[in-house]
């Protein structure tokens, strides 16, 4: 990217930028009478805010209207959503357990994009830090468990970082589109996947493509009875206060925010935008194998083919665009959205529309959260006049 | 244009485009202030102001750019309603914008008729035929089928000319039509406009150069700060009452500077060879050396190098062969970093896209590119009490006006945004620094502070390399005048050794040197 620095040459003066500001394409096009939509200079974040909930709001209303279509009451369904999500304390639990992976992907996203850099690879790199975990305790299985699980935890972001930084390194070293390589990158560690289960990591005496069960001296430790929450959900609450102060108090952040921002001025400042990007593309790897390694140790304890099934690498992209790529945001839209996957099938039993309408609300939230997000960079000015 | 003298219901000398109290508003800016402007047929009518005058927002408004939040453009005495440049095409109005609309990989007949109204066969015979004519016409040597990417700057806008006169248009705009020409091409230029103003042509002209008022215009509409502060006769005026109309006081042609001698080589540049991938503004073997305590102007036509000349010094690109030593150490392939470590300050021609995070804050801008330094981080975390401290002082010294460190620098004019570069880039006491364009687009006080503050860096004994395409900015500042052609250095001399047209002599290639022209 660093060869791409402009050489076109200068000819023209650059217009002010208040001028920019009224020959934006959107305000041209939209000029209704007397009324004009404008560029904001500057949006303030507090509007940002406020234009996102009022489009989970009309969200609300738009799947209100579809299951009025499905002839159920918006009422009804909400409501067995939400019991199905939060209604009682195993159900609340139950959706941290599921949010606990998005959090770790839905940061995953945030960072990378943050820098400019289009990691869609969260999802096999989530493969990669389930593969890391198992490899890591399959060979030194003898280790005390302590040291262990920080070995596996280690071997997890090692392995997720790797898997990125291939595509990184194509990025950085070639100029490949990395939308494009992290992308078929899933489908490569898919595979890799289905050969290690059904053959040197296949458990003996079964047909099925998967692991042996781990010993439970290597279960993540729950936080209670009757609950699947595990230790790892307080990790992914961790790490988006690590990332938040990665991204807003190092240097590191610094220089991958600005290379997010404006990557030529960043290398005319001395910024190597090719050692940002493999940096941060590795952190944002590392993030989802933790996730991997959380989903592994806490919950599943053996890899088979269904692993990864939930998609949640591809969740989580769509939770960090919804969040706005902010780390506290993140857990918010990852707990909502586990919510909504944990109510779904209260919401099934009870009022028979099917649990894929949550694919619905997640893509109609996404739609609107995105377009609120141009939307609110904009303003509407009634202008005096016309002849 | 024997099309256009047909329609008019105005005769020569009558007024054909008015606009009357035109207002328009961009957020924070009155960009017109109840303006009024009135074009007569067949007449070069100059719009004069500083940049951010509101010249252009005007022309933009007569070409249906934009609409007016009050007042109205009348066209022959009607009220004329536009809502693009379309309209304003098919009422017979056109305009080159600074920004040259074409299609560059496409060839020159293609770049015409593209806009032309939508026919169902497209006849490039017959536009061929009318293209050649007009160019045979007007003595412009120009291969109809040559792509519009290999033509020169000036090549292009004629393109961009002629496309707008084929369109049948009646009245021309020109926004800073010489920006891009050498002496001679705006002399060359200025005979053609002369010729079709003759023939019936109305032409407006957007500049701030008093001389080409001078030279081309009947009239002249002088703005200030959106507002018109009057419409004289060319004949009536002088270049000062012009400079004083514009300025809103007395101009001081001249900047304060001492005599300086120049100290021990701090840029030695050796014969270097840089190819850019579009193939222009290549160097071909520049050499060029600043002494500490001075200040070498490079003059040159843009696109003759100096922006690989910049990045090269910077080290945002490294030569093929030639060397480059900054205060005595080698720096052909150092990265960027490491030369600004060495004391070297850049204050880089487009600040928006090469020196600025326009959506950081204010005070993260004044850090950039030293936020590793230990004045401003330790193992890696940010220390926010010095940033802050240093924000603060640096908004203080260098007259920064902004609400806050903590403002998005986005918010900011332009001026400003030039100060938040010196600032940082002069904050450490520099050796060296390469200014490109330090004062494009600045009113006339932040032009005076910026080409102030590179005296007082010379006076201090920071050697300056100023590329600059205003040549009065060269003959003002420079203690050396290099001129820059072809991505090479053609002459060298001082300001008092030589004559505005010598130098653009040379900026056109026509050097009289054995390294003249190829």
């Amino acid at each position: 990217m660093s060869e791409q620095v402009a050489d076109a040459p200068q000819d023209s003066p650059r217009d002010d930028h208040e001028a920019d500001a009224g020959r934006d394409p959107l305000s041209m096009l939209f000029q209704p009478g007397a009324w004009r939509l404008e560029r904001r200079l500057y949006t303030r974040p507090v509007y940002e805010l406020y234009a996102t909930l009022i489009a989970l709001a009309v969200t609300a209303v738009i799947i209100g209207l579809l299951v009025i279509i499905v002839g159920v009451s918006p009422l009804d369904a909400f409501a067995s959503l939400y019991e199905g999500a939060f209604g009682n304390r195993e159900s609340a639990l139950e959706t941290l357990v599921q949010a606990t992976p998005l959090i770790l992907t839905g940061l995953c996203a945030a960072i990378a994009f943050r820098a400019g850099v289009w990691n869609i690879g969260g999802q096999g790199q989530f493969i990669a830090g389930a593969i890391g975990t198992w490899w890591v305790y399959d060979t030194f299985s003898g280790l005390p468990a302590p040291v262990l699980f920080v070995a596996m935890f280690a071997g997890a972001a090692v392995f997720g970082a790797v898997w990125a930084t291939v595509a990184s390194v194509l990025l950085v070293r070639y100029g490949t589109n990395e939308i494009l390589t992290t992308v078929m990158l899933n489908f490569v560690i898919d595979s890799g996947l289905s050969w290690l289960l059904s053959g040197p990591w296949q458990a003996n005496n079964t047909p099925y493509s998967q692991t042996e069960r781990m010993v439970e001296s290597a279960f993540l430790p729950r936080f209670f009875d009757g609950s699947r929450l595990h230790l790892g959900f307080a990790l992914a609450l961790v790490m988006a206060v690590v990332v938040h102060f990665l991204v807003r108090r190092t240097t590191l952040g610094f220089e991958l925010r600005a290379i997010g921002v404006n990557k030529q001025a960043a290398s005319y400042k001395g910024i190597s935008v090719g050692a940002a990007v493999i940096a941060v593309m590795a952190i944002s790897g590392a993030l989802a194998g933790l996730a991997g390694a959380g989903e592994l140790l806490g919950l599943h304890h053996r890899i088979n083919f269904e692993f990864g099934g939930q998609a949640v690498g591809f969740t989580g992209i769509i939770i960090a665009l919804v969040a706005r790529l902010h780390p506290a945001g993140v857990i918010v839209v990852a707990i909502a959205f586990a919510g909504l996957l944990n109510g779904a099938t209260q919401m099934q039993v009870g009022t028979g529309i099917p649990a894929a309408l949550v694919d619905v609300i997640e893509g109609v939230a996404l739609v609107l959260v995105l377009l609120a997000a141009v939307a609110c960079r904009y303003r509407l000015r009634k202008i005096a006049h016309h002849g | 244009m024997a099309d256009a003298a047909q329609s008019g219901a105005a005769a020569p000398g009558e007024n054909i485009l008015v606009a009357e109290d035109v207002t328009k508003v961009f957020p924070g800016v009155v960009a017109n202030d109840s303006v009024s402007v009135e074009i007569r047929r067949a007449e070069i009518h100059c719009l004069l102001g500083e940049n951010g005058a509101g010249k252009t927002t005007l022309a933009d408004i007569l070409y249906g750019v934009y609409r007016p939040e009050e007042g109205q453009v009348l066209l022959n005495g009607r009220p004329l309603e536009l809502h693009s440049p379309r309209d304003a095409i098919e009422a017979g109005i056109g305009m080159v914008h600074q920004h040259f609309e074409l299609v560059p990989p496409m060839s020159v007949i293609e770049n015409v008729v593209i806009g032309t109204p939508a026919k169902q066969w497209l006849d490039l015979t017959e536009a061929r035929r009318r293209l050649e004519e007009f160019f045979a016409d007007y003595d412009v040597e120009i291969d109809p089928d040559a792509e519009v990417g290999r033509l020169s700057v000036g090549e292009q806008q004629w393109v961009e000319i002629f496309k707008t006169l084929y369109f049948g248009v009646e009245i021309l705009i020109l926004d800073e039509p010489t920006a891009v020409l050498t002496p001679q091409g705006i002399d060359e230029l200025f005979r053609i406009l002369r010729r079709m103003r003759d023939e019936g042509l109305t032409i407006i002209l957007i500049t701030h150069k008093l001389k080409e008022v001078m030279d081309l215009s009947d009239r002249v509409t002088v703005l200030r700060r959106g507002k018109v502060v009057g419409t004289v006769d060319t004949a009536d005026v002088d270049q000062r009452d012009l400079a004083r109309m514009m300025v809103g006081r007395e101009v001081l042609m001249q900047a304060d500077k001492a005599a300086s001698t120049a100290g021990e080589p701090v840029l030695e540049v050796d014969e270097i060879h840089l190819r850019s991938d579009t193939g222009r503004g290549s160097l071909e073997g520049l050499s060029i050396t600043v002494g500490s305590g001075e200040i070498v102007g490079i003059a040159g036509v843009s696109g003759n190098g100096q922006n690989a000349l910049f990045d090269a010094v910077v080290g945002v690109r490294h030569p093929e062969t030639g060397s480059i030593r900054i205060a005595g150490q080698d720096t052909t392939e150092s990265a960027p970093h490491r030369i600004a470590t060495l004391g070297v300050a850049s204050v880089p021609a487009d600040r928006i896209a090469q020196g600025l995070m326009m959506d950081f804050s204010v005070k993260e801008n004044l850090v950039l590119g030293n936020q590793r330094e230990r004045q401003f981080s330790r193992a890696g975390i940010l220390n926010r009490g010095h940033i802050d401290a240093f924000a603060t002082e640096s908004i203080d010294t260098f007259e920064i006006k902004t609400p806050s460190a903590a403002q998005i620098t986005r918010t900011l004019s332009g001026g400003n945004l030039q100060k938040i570069i010196m600032a940082r880039e002069l904050s450490g006491q520099p050796q060296l620094i390469v200014a490109h364009q330090p004062t494009r687009g600045l009113d006339i006080a932040a032009t005076e502070y910026v080409r102030r503050r590179l005296i007082q860096e010379r006076d201090r004994g920071a050697g300056v390399l100023l590329m600059s395409e205003d040549l009065d900015e060269i003959f003002q500042l420079s203690d050396r005048i290099a001129v820059i052609y072809d991505g090479r250095i053609v002459a060298v001399t001082e300001p008092d050794a030589t004559t505005l047209e010598e130098i653009g002599m040379h900026m056109a290639g026509a050097s009289d040197t054995d390294q003249g022209p190829p």
